[in-house]
């Protein structure tokens, strides 16, 4: 989603740009093109104002096609509509026209044209193609019923080459331009998602680093220790030494599970361990918890290994909500008083000796 | 030497009931007394009610859940102790809620059962850990306002810590923990839907000194009660 949306509106912000300037090529030449050749010949025309009213007619069939085409793609009706109103203005002022001087005077034509490119310009290339070829029957009907004057049939052929040729190839070329900036959009959308891919595989990468460095400092030195015989698993502070870097383990992978209730599945994977040697672990929940960063989970789940270690038979572990926080208690018959975690990341501790039991609390408070 | 206190199970394993039997055998005193077992509620309701002082009663009989039953019984004149396997704090509370006097999930049946069974015949708060869970849990709008202290001496029983624990660590005595763990369920009594169970809780707790009659606020809507006072009105408060 957050890749698609800048290429998708990378691409329409070209398309638009090939828009504006098809605006003011159409609107360029019924200005100086078409309104030139009208002003050059007003003495010409039978009626000036009449020529004038039809230049107007059709420079308001321009206003209304360019905020068609500028506000998006115009429906078949509304283009159609503009396209015709167009035709038919020119169609009345190349009727009106003296006639054996039309490719003097008849302004008409081109402007005509345009304004089907314009309003035309993203339908199908077919619709273009018959609205030309309507306005070239007209000119010719114009053209019989005067009389075929040869010169003007003549000047008919040529202009119907130069300005039907041109048009098309301003209507091809934008759509050919279109076509270019849809793939670079789609270019730049499988960029940007193979970037984001990069970037996850290294944030990846760099959570499998942590953890690798996370055992060279913990599990390492006593694996290469028990290797060397220097270590003897006879000794119950080995053994328990085993026991916290298992856990951490355990831990370690459940760290990388991507589960709803983050703490709770690490506890489990921390009690996993004690467990297997025959622990009762029972965990419960009560309230809605709150979600714990990740660094306090470390330090909590710190603190219930270093329990469930030393726990002889039984351990229960809790999580509740409190005001602002969370409560996650341990209590178990570790037989004497347990080292706990330094207080961090917003975790702090409490813990009671009663008899061969011990109770401890770490609070995360959210503020 | 006091007459047994008699009680009914209506569970539909009959392996449970078994076990429940053994318990309620192994007691020292033998103070509690099984006077009839049946797998569903119609073979209690054939004969003269009540046949027993309390009734055992499992939340999920041949697949379905009897919570709504427990009015019925506690009308009928029984105290109802549910033992249940369901222990979602939605369910203890209806429980609780409908008339039943207590409630144990599963694991906590043998460490508790018989003493559950002794409170709510004499009608006397029980709480046991997955009851002070739901009580803690609890964010319905219509819960009764517990204290700071009452809160504390919940979550540290929730915890799993002993009475005796619990009250080294408030800087109290074990009674004065006991009073404010019952003073917070006999508030639980006072609200609700009515019962003649939950009556007779509180009526027992007044006169056992656990709670003063000014502490029992009638129900009001938690809307209304936060519009009258509105320092109380804070959730989890």
């Amino acid at each position: 989603m957050s890749a698609m949306q800048p290429t998708a509106t990378m691409s329409g912000r070209y398309q638009r740009a090939f828009t504006v300037a098809v605006v003011f090529l159409v609107a360029g030449w019924h200005l100086a093109g078409g309104g030139g050749q009208l002003l050059d010949n007003r003495a010409a025309y039978g009626s000036f104002a009449f020529q004038g009213a039809m230049w107007l007619v059709m420079a308001l069939a321009i206003a209304a096609g360019s905020v068609l085409v500028l506000r998006g793609a115009p429906s078949w009706r509304a283009a159609w509509t503009v396209a015709l109103i167009a035709l038919a203005a020119s169609t009345a002022a190349a009727a009106a026209s003296p006639a054996g001087q039309m490719l003097a005077v008849n302004w008409s034509w081109g402007s005509a044209g345009w304004i089907g490119v314009l309003v035309l310009l993203r339908r199908r290339f077919s619709e273009l193609a018959w609205f030309l070829a309507a306005e070239a029957l007209a000119i010719l009907c114009v053209q019989a019923w005067d009389g075929l004057d040869r010169t003007d049939l003549a000047g008919f052929l040529a202009l119907l080459a130069w300005s039907t040729g041109a048009q098309v190839a301003v209507a091809a070329g934008v759509r050919a331009l279109d076509n270019a900036a849809g793939r670079a959009a789609a270019a730049a959308r499988s960029e940007n998602a193979a970037r984001e891919r990069a970037a996850t595989a290294e944030i990846i990468q760099a959570a499998r680093h942590a953890r690798w460095l996370a055992l060279q400092e913990s599990a390492v030195p006593l694996i290469a220790e028990l290797a060397a015989e220097t270590a003897d698993p006879g000794d119950a502070q080995v053994r328990n030494r085993c026991a916290v870097q298992a856990a951490r383990l355990r831990r370690l992978l459940a760290e990388g599970d991507e589960v709803p209730g983050s703490l709770v599945h690490e506890l489990h994977a921390s009690a996993d361990v004690a467990e297997r040697r025959g622990v009762a672990v029972e965990i419960e929940t009560a309230g809605l918890l709150p979600q714990v960063p990740s660094l306090a989970r470390r330090v909590i789940t710190d603190a219930a290994i270093a329990i469930l270690t030393g726990a002889r038979s039984q351990a229960r572990i809790t999580l509740a909500a409190v005001a602002n926080g969370i409560a996650v208690s341990f209590v178990a018959d570790t037989g004497a008083g347990v080292r706990l975690p330094a207080a961090a990341a917003g975790v702090a501790f409490e813990q009671q000796q009663d008899g061969g039991m011990i109770w401890a609390e770490a609070r995360w408070n959210n503020r | 030497m006091e007459q047994p206190v008699t009680v009914a199970i209506i569970e539909d394993h009959p392996v449970v009931t078994e076990g429940v039997a053994s318990w309620i055998r192994s007691d020292p005193g033998q103070r509690v007394l099984l006077v009839q077992s049946a797998r569903d509620l119609t073979a209690l309701r054939a004969g003269p009610q009540p046949s027993a002082d309390v009734v055992i009663l499992d939340l999920e009989l041949s697949g379905e859940m009897v919570t709504a039953q427990i009015p019925e019984l506690v009308a009928a004149g029984y105290r109802v102790v549910a033992f249940s396997g369901h222990n979602d704090p939605a369910v203890v509370m209806e429980t609780l809620d409908n008339g039943a006097h207590a409630y144990l999930s599963k694991d906590e049946g043998r460490d508790h059962l018989v003493e559950a069974v002794l409170a709510a015949a004499a009608d006397r708060p029980y709480v046991t850990r997955s009851q002070a869970r739901a009580m803690l849990a609890d964010q319905r709008p219509a819960r009764p306002a517990l204290s700071q202290q009452e809160r504390q001496a919940l979550l540290l029983w929730f915890q799993g810590m002993s009475k005796a624990s619990v009250a080294r660590r408030m800087a109290i005595s074990e009674n004065t923990v006991r009073q404010y763990i019952s003073r917070a369920r006999a508030k639980y009594a006072a609200t609700g839907r009515t019962a003649p169970s939950k009556d007779a809780l509180l009526a027992r707790a007044i006169e056992d000194g656990v709670i003063k009659p000014g502490e029992i606020s009638p129900y009001t809507s938690f809307a209304r009660s936060a519009a009258e006072n509105p320092s109380l009105g804070a959730p989890g408060q």
